[in-house]
């Protein structure tokens, strides 16, 4: 197989030559090849839904039951890969087909019978307040300026100005902070700090921007390197100069970050969020675009020989994006495991000293403090294709530790396949 | 038409539910306790030729004088149906708690309102108020909680906030009770026009210093008295048991709370907190920096309240905010939507 064109199936996957170039340790399929959940749990939904939509048909119009039968299958049936981008391709395939075609190049993919729309009583105002499924915030070009006040305004440009009027949207009301502590007046001067960072020092290049969903809830999943994760922070300015409307990414932090003094405060005024269940379910509840690493603070204890080869991901985020119907869109960040190249990790000193590492890095600890700043590498972010599990397997998937496990996998893998396609 | 009885209605936020439900016209009688004198706000509840209102003066924490009320002739022929326990607010963070047969006074209460309501058949429904600080933190600035949140179990909690998890879990024991509807509504810092602060650990009591842990500022979620009255109408009148989260729509940072309602917080490195909190103990002047509050609220949180929109139909109407008073100065003042 040529190096540019893509793998047709997970079998050849598992060929030795292709996971040399993928750089995995082994293949998680390797693990499951004789039992695979996902065909299981795909005939047991299949068959199910099948079932469901007869009875639903038969009960609401018995005359048109043939044309609502099994919906589940002719969509993926109808969910063709693109012959436009090489990764894009991979990681659809990786992702067995889940990952969604465009619905305009796929129109006949959407459901045939349109279901009958009950007439909905006019709920009171706040009634239609609390009712408002997500937090939304307008296009730029609906954004009208005021003057600028203060010299922060000043020192940022009429477009990034937009975007944080778009951000303070995201605040219900006139509070000052949403139910995570963001304050869209902390998140102006950060922002000023980390755009001059994203174009002058780490000279962030990103593509596929438009892979991200313009609303509603999804999960950005990425690989996590470097001691200090800028990898978020340039993803955050980068989703937010590239969407219209702007979206803002609310990372998951470790529980770790939010007992340190000032960290947790900063983290927070800024957008970001502790990873509890309870918050990952309220951020997805309100439409927003969540960050996750779902390899954890492994990921950034990756020495220099390990670099950019996947650790095991946890799997809550699958199952966060399985009961809140969210798409998943694969982040390669390419950069971030050289800005501080661990030579060696330390870890009985770590564990001794209540650190999730205690890194030997060229720079430190011989230059103190000094030596944790990243080096001034070159960023490129790539966004693939959003993995739609939710629309195969629903909330109920959720609660199936073997198919979530294996969900899992399977976004490893398509991080790991656009890490190795884009890292050349 | 339900007849209540209001625990601690001499209290602001017990005044509140009073003045709330007075004017309920689905409450038919009010049967308010409290432990001090009678306050001139209930004179025009009071007055007229055969007034709604009653109240008797009782101390809720001592047995006999409870069991006394319970067994009275007024009482039995005041038909209470409804029990609303409103804790008292908490005194001046000056002031010790104060033990009742080695319990905390508020556990000795709930106790033995919890134990009188189950022996009396005719009521039928307790709503009790209880503190969202049961719940344990996580580390980070802000955690969206639920009712399903685990409770701080912690030994070495702060006093306080064992005695709300004390009473929580009594009232928590009986929400199956087939007899008794016992309705929990866990509500977090609130906050009444003027700036009065009322629940929180830290900032309840007199304006004054406060201090708290360098490098922390956790998020504070709000709730107004107002809409804490209107939270206890409707688990009065909704024919629904369990427990629920109450709140505003507003959370602000502690230092932000403490500046708004009148205190100066200031931020202290951590380890000294621990040597404030010994000395002020030590020289046996109570906890006026509020130093073991600084010290064990590093985290902040604020709370889902969709169950209480589905089930009791509560959504917050009032907002938080500054308002330039009459003397030019910026107070707190609650506004509705």
């Amino acid at each position: 197989m040529s190096e540019g064109e893509a793998p047709q199936s997970v079998g050849e996957i598992s060929n030795p030559l292709l996971a040399s170039e993928c750089a995995l340790g082994h293949d998680p399929f390797d693990d499951v090849a004789s039992y695979d959940p996902l065909k299981e749990r795909l005939d047991q939904l299949e068959s199910a839904r099948g079932l469901a939509a007869d009875e639903r048909s038969r009960a609401r119009r018995p005359s048109t039951s043939k044309r609502t039968a099994a919906p589940a299958l002719a969509t993926r049936a109808t969910a063709q890969p693109r012959a436009a981008d090489a990764s894009v391709d991979v990681v659809r395939e990786i992702g067995n087909g889940f990952a969604r075609a465009s619905s305009a190049a796929q129109p006949g993919a959407r459901r045939a019978t349109p279901r009958p729309v009950k007439p909905a009583r006019e709920p009171d105002n706040l009634a239609r307040l609390s009712r408002r499924r997500w937090s939304t915030t307008p296009r730029l070009a609906e954004i009208e300026l005021p003057p600028p006040k203060g010299w922060i305004d000043r020192l940022l440009d009429p477009e990034q100005r937009r975007i944080m009027a778009a951000f303070a949207h995201l605040v219900e009301g006139e509070s000052l902070y949403d139910r995570f502590g963001y304050s869209p007046e902390v998140m102006k001067s950060t922002f000023l700090i980390f755009h001059t960072l994203y174009r002058l020092y780490f000279r962030v290049r990103s593509e596929g921007h438009e892979r991200i969903p313009v609303e509603g809830p999804a999960v950005l999943a990425g690989n996590h390197g470097g001691l200090l994760p800028f990898d978020a922070a340039m993803t955050i300015i980068d989703v937010a100069l590239h969407t219209d409307p702007p979206r803002l990414v609310r990372a998951i932090v470790d529980r770790w970050a939010g007992s340190l003094p000032w960290v947790n405060v900063f983290y927070a005024r800024s957008g970001q969020v502790i990873g509890t269940r309870e918050n990952f379910a309220k951020l997805l509840q309100e439409g927003q675009l969540v960050l996750v690493f779902p390899e954890g603070i492994e990921g950034i204890r990756k020495t220099i020989a390990h670099r950019y080869r996947l650790r095991d991901f946890r799997v809550g985020f699958i199952e966060h994006a399985l009961r809140e119907r969210a798409p998943i869109v694969p982040v390669a960040f390419i950069g971030s495991d050289d800005q501080s190249p661990i030579l060696f990790d330390i870890k009985p000193l770590a564990r001794k000293l209540g650190l999730p590492v205690a890194p030997i890095t060229p720079t430190f600890p011989w230059l103190g403090p000094l030596g944790l700043l990243p080096y001034p590498v070159s960023y490129r972010i790539v966004y693939g294709e959003p993995l739609h599990y939710h629309e195969r397997f629903g909330p109920e998937g959720a609660d199936d530790t073997r198919l979530v496990r294996y969900l899992a996998n399977q976004v490893r893998r398509a991080v790991q396949l656009l890490i190795d396609r884009n890292r050349k | 038409m339900t007849r209540v009885l209001v625990t601690h209605a001499d209290e602001p936020i017990g005044r509140r539910v009073v003045k709330n439900l007075y004017h309920d016209p689905g409450v038919e009688a009010l049967f308010l306790l409290g432990s001090g004198p009678l306050p001139r706000k209930f004179d025009a509840y009071l007055a007229g030729r055969d007034p709604r209102v009653s109240y008797t003066r009782l101390d809720l924490a001592k047995h006999r004088p409870v069991h006394d009320l319970f067994h009275s002739a007024a009482f039995r022929a005041a038909e209470i149906d409804t029990v609303v326990y409103v804790p008292r607010h908490g005194a001046s963070t000056a002031v010790a708690e104060p033990l009742v047969a080695g319990l905390s006074e508020r556990t000795a209460e709930s106790r033995l309102l919890l134990q009188h309501c189950l022996e009396t058949p005719p009521i039928r429904s307790l709503v009790a108020l209880s503190s969202a600080f049961v719940y344990r933190l996580p580390p980070g600035n802000a955690n969206h909680l639920s009712e399903e949140s685990e409770l701080n179990l912690d030994p070495t909690a702060m006093p306080e906030i064992r005695a709300w998890i004390d009473c929580d879990m009594i009232f928590h024991g009986e929400i199956h009770n087939d007899r008794l509807r016992v309705v929990l509504l866990r509500v977090p810092t609130v906050v009444a026009a003027g700036g009065y602060v009322y629940f929180h650990p830290s900032l309840s009591g007199r304006p004054g210093s406060r201090v708290r842990a360098l490098g922390f500022d956790p998020i504070c979620a709000l709730v107004t008295d107002k809409d804490v009255a209107r939270a206890v109408r409707a688990a009065i009148h909704t024919p629904v048991s369990g427990i629920f989260n109450i709140a505003g729509g507003e959370a602000v940072p502690l230092s932000m709370l403490a500046r708004w309602t009148g205190h100066r917080s200031v931020a202290v490195p951590g380890p000294l907190l621990g040597v404030i909190d010994a000395t002020e103990r030590m020289l046996g002047i109570g906890s006026h920096l509020g130093a073991r509050g600084g010290a064990h609220l590093r985290y902040g949180f604020t709370l889902n309240t969709e169950r209480a929109a589905a089930e009791l139909g509560f959504r917050s109407q009032y907002r938080i905010g500054l308002a330039r008073a009459g003397d030019g100065a910026l107070r707190l003042e609650t506004a509705s939507i």
